[in-house]
């Protein structure tokens, strides 16, 4: 079978089980929260995959634009009654704009060094929005205000099934996209990149524009998914929306878990980690601190001592086994 | 506080972070990876000084040789069991690999040492010197010699020793040092120790005037790095004049900047340096 058309019955057969599950799960409120979650992560991984995946530009900073997502939309909600619909375009533009912004003097950087610099940039806003009490509310963190009548426009909910669509078609809006752009002119380039930056300067590719639309596009993604985050969430703080390991790390890592710059890869990556997540935090969160998030690490070497292309190719080749 | 204060305290702090951050650029030369864990270590050397002064009574400036030995053993068997297998992976796999490392050690420290923040008592804690009306603090400068001594002894070991010129000619062409007898994995995993274990030396002897909580990794990953990568990733003296730099700009920001500043100021410098000179302000093109 053509494997671009199978992608798209697979693709299409996903969706309407993911439709269906709110469903199939009626009376497990937890359950649903945990896959709204999965979903979000998903959404975000998939951002990353963008930069991180087509281009191999390895990004330890993306929590930098999902905090200024979280925060932008926040703040106008809370100072203008702004609508987080309206909100998203905001942080959007913002993001985006950011994400451009640090790509302009970081995108020729390659490896270990563009890692680097975007960890230390997803700290410099985390310490930015630590000491900005003014606007940030410092480090007590900031509250998204709950009015029981909100609604739609608000986007907010009493319970958690509308927020399990918003988030599917979060992850369903950053695969197309991400479908897109690796089937499009762009995809081909950001390839090139990957394969060969000086080859890829050699045929004319333009490579640090290349790679700053990626970042753009990425970014403005990421900075709506922290948009949704704060409105599921109600609460976030410097720590938590800056996180290096709880946000960066954790949406790479997906990314890994599920097969880098493959189109299923971070909603198998997070179909993986997230139960997993929760598994640990049940188990080992009666044991006191840092349990779960030494499982966490644990998993995270486990993985790269194993398979470092993830559990795609894990798969791939236990088909390949099977066959032969 | 006048001036030249501020540059002899910088030039004090810069000496420490001179050393610690050796260590991560004798890594970087040798095994050529980028340890996202460093500072971990550091972390790990502070905790073993501090018990050390907890239960054996020892001074810090003594407990910095056992947190380097203990912490030169870690760092062997992690050469040994973990960086070996991505040496020829992808950079992805090495990134996540001591990113991986970090998150253990950081929650290990948690799990076993609790959040509390712990700090040492010693004679000399709040003693200072004053000359010509600049005043030096004790554990500052006893900070600073043992600094020099250990930034001393590494450029002693990889200048003078048989040893040393069996890590240069590793660092700069494995197989070549391999054809000529020289044990690279061997080389690789001593490195790696020596690497660490410098670092959490240099973790031990400032913990006068630190407190050590499993975190503390977190207030000199960046540090580090800025060090390593203004001296140019793999040099060693770029490391010392690195340290010597973000010392005294960290101090001279501290007259007119409050300490949250400071930190954004050396994130600035630090994406600045990469976005503009990622080689390095020292190193060669060779």
């Amino acid at each position: 079978m053509n494997t671009k058309f199978g992608q798209r019955y697979c693709a299409i057969a996903l969706f309407i089980l993911l439709c269906s599950i709110p469903w199939l799960l009626t009376d497990q409120g937890y359950a649903i929260r945990v896959l709204t979650l999965l979903l979000l992560f998903a959404a975000m991984a998939q951002s990353w995959n963008i930069v991180g995946g087509l281009a191999n530009q390895i990004s330890l900073g993306h929590a930098a634009f999902f905090g200024i997502g979280a925060y932008a939309s926040t703040i106008l909600l809370i100072r203008f009654g702004l609508s987080p619909w309206l909100g998203i375009l905001v942080a959007m533009i913002l993001a985006g704009l950011t994400g451009g912004l640090l790509s302009l003097p970081i995108m020729k950087l390659r490896g270990h060094y563009f890692a680097l610099a975007t960890l230390a940039f997803g700290e410099v806003m985390r310490a930015i929005a630590n000491t900005w009490s003014s606007v940030t509310g410092g480090p007590v963190g900031i509250s998204v205000p709950f009015s029981p009548n909100a609604g739609i426009e608000m986007m907010q909910f009493k319970s958690t099934i509308p927020y399990y669509f918003i988030m599917l078609g979060a992850l369903t809006i950053s695969t197309f996209i991400f479908w897109k752009i690796s089937h499009s002119k762009l995809g081909y380039e950001l390839r090139a990149v990957k394969a060969n930056v000086d080859s890829a300067e050699v045929i004319g590719i333009d490579t640090t524009r290349t790679k700053i639309i990626a970042a753009v596009i990425s970014a403005a993604l990421m900075g709506a998914c922290g948009v949704l985050y704060a409105q599921f969430n109600f609460f976030f703080d410097p720590d938590s929306a800056f996180s290096l390991v709880g946000i960066s790390i954790r949406v790479a890592l997906i990314c890994i878990i599920g097969g880098i710059g493959t189109i299923f890869g971070p909603l198998i990556g997070a179909c993986f980690l997230l139960p997993l997540e929760e598994l640990f935090n049940a188990f080992l969160s009666g044991k006191g601190a840092g349990h779960s998030q030494l499982a966490y690490g644990v998993i995270l070497i486990g993985i790269i001592l194993l398979e470092p292309r993830g559990l795609t190719t894990l798969f791939k080749q236990a088909v390949q086994r099977i066959k032969a | 506080m006048s001036f030249l204060q501020a540059i002899l305290d910088g030039l004090m702090l810069g000496g420490v972070y001179a050393v610690i951050s050796i260590g991560l650029t004798l890594v970087f030369g040798v095994v050529s990876i980028v340890n996202f864990a460093q500072a971990e270590f550091l972390m790990v050397g502070m905790y073993v000084a501090y018990f050390a002064w907890r239960y054996l009574g020892l001074d810090p400036i003594l407990g910095s040789l056992i947190s380097f030995v203990v912490v030169f053993a870690l760092g062997f068997f992690v050469q040994q069991f973990l960086i070996r297998r991505v040496l020829k992976a992808p950079e992805v796999a090495q990134i996540f690999l001591t990113v991986g490392l970090l998150i253990c050690l950081e929650n290990l420290a948690l799990i076993f040492f609790g959040s509390e923040y712990r700090s040492v008592q010693t004679s000399y804690q709040n003693e200072a010197l004053e000359f010509f009306g600049l005043i030096v603090s004790m554990p500052y400068l006893i900070a600073f010699i043992a600094s020099g001594i250990a930034g001393g002894f590494i450029w002693w070991v990889l200048t003078k020793t048989w040893w040393g010129r069996a890590v240069r000619a590793t660092a700069q062409n494995p197989m070549a040092a391999k054809l000529m007898g020289i044990n690279t994995d061997q080389v690789y995993r001593i490195a790696f120790g020596l690497g660490v274990g410098l670092t959490a030396f240099g973790g031990a002897i400032i913990l006068p005037y630190l407190t050590v909580s499993p975190s503390v990794g977190g207030q000199f990953g960046v540090l580090m790095f800025t060090v390593v990568v203004l001296g140019g990733l793999g040099n060693v003296l770029g490391a010392v004049v690195g340290g010597i730099a973000v010392g005294i700009i960290q101090s001279l920001s501290g007259l007119f900047l409050p300490i949250q500043l400071q930190n954004i100021a050396l994130f600035i410098i630090f994406i600045a340096t990469l976005a503009f000179r990622p080689e390095g302000l020292l190193r060669k093109s060779s």
